[in-house]
């Protein structure tokens, strides 16, 4: 009897796993495409569901709308791109989707603090015999723990350089 | 050797504080900068105060493809004890979170499992009445 009636409350309603599946599939087809980007509309009714309800669901299971999701990884994959590939600014953009230079490079400064070519000249390592993402990109989780203290350290000795000059 | 840090990966880590305190109730106990990210742990006011919890960010995309198939599979990655869980799922479906599992009894245990928006299943649980 409870449990036909939490099911009488839509929102309320608990995702079954056919559902769940049919969203981290959305979340894949949204992040990565063949040919352009599938629209949201598109993706929803790949998910079998109305835009309305699969937004809705989207947001309360992942935390943000398909839209914001899309371009959180955009920024992700150029991120990646500029720091591990050759290509060219152009190419990267083209590459997650974006048509146009311009808008490119205003959200990607807006979203990371930086122009796409900053980011590309501070990651890039020196070494290009096999590009890595630096540990400062991709921490080591836990590791983070020690890098406050590389921080800390940085700056002591930086600090203490910094008398030493004068 | 002490159990004193578990850790979560999250992919924001502002957001993943908010929704872990704000709707799980947990408090903030260190909150340091440590390069592009933060060194974020939360204890628990009802649990033991010595035991943090870590937010990691969730930046590497080995930790990211793991996370996700997790999710997928619907398999919960932290698991939290609660002493009334009907009550627990209940205020937190006030708050739109999300389950996946309601409340119900396994073996001597009943669990729910929920999304926390930051990428992962949680699993609460009640344990059986001491005593």
């Amino acid at each position: 009897m409870a449990h036909a009636a939490t099911h009488i409350i839509v929102g309320l309603k608990m995702i079954h796993p056919d559902l769940l599946h049919r969203l981290c599939h959305a979340r894949d087809l949204l992040r990565d495409w063949e040919e352009e980007p599938l629209s949201i509309s598109a993706v929803a009714r790949a998910s079998n569901l109305t835009r309305f309800h699969f937004i809705r669901i989207f947001k309360a299971l992942f935390g943000e709308t398909p839209h914001q999701y899309r371009v959180r990884a955009q920024i992700e994959k150029a991120q990646h791109l500029l720091v591990l590939t050759d290509s060219s600014i152009t190419e990267i953009c083209m590459a997650v989707g974006f048509s146009s230079h311009g808008s490119f490079s205003a959200l990607f400064r807006r979203r990371v603090g930086m122009s796409p070519s900053e980011f590309q000249r501070r990651y890039r390592q020196a070494s290009r015999s096999e590009p890595h993402l630096p540990t400062s990109l991709v921490p080591g989780c836990l590791s983070l723990m020690g890098g406050i203290l590389e921080t800390e350290q940085f700056s002591r000795r930086q600090a203490a350089d910094e008398t030493d000059s004068f | 050797m002490k159990i004193k840090l578990s850790s979560i990966m999250v992919d924001n880590q502002t957001a993943a504080l908010a929704f872990y305190t704000d709707i799980l109730g947990f408090k903030k106990a260190k909150d340091i900068p440590a390069g592009e990210f933060r060194w974020l742990t939360l204890v628990s006011p009802d649990g033991y105060p010595d035991v943090e919890l870590v937010l990691e960010p969730n930046a590497n995309p080995a930790a990211k493809a793991f996370q996700e198939a997790m999710f997928k599979q619907g398999i919960p990655l932290a698991a939290f004890e609660v002493d009334d869980i009907e009550a627990e799922a209940k205020r937190l479906k006030q708050h739109a979170v999300k389950f996946t599992t309601d409340p119900k009894q396994v073996g001597p245990v009943k669990l729910a499992i929920f999304s926390d928006t930051c990428g992962n299943l949680i699993q609460m649980y009640q344990p059986p009445q001491r005593g």
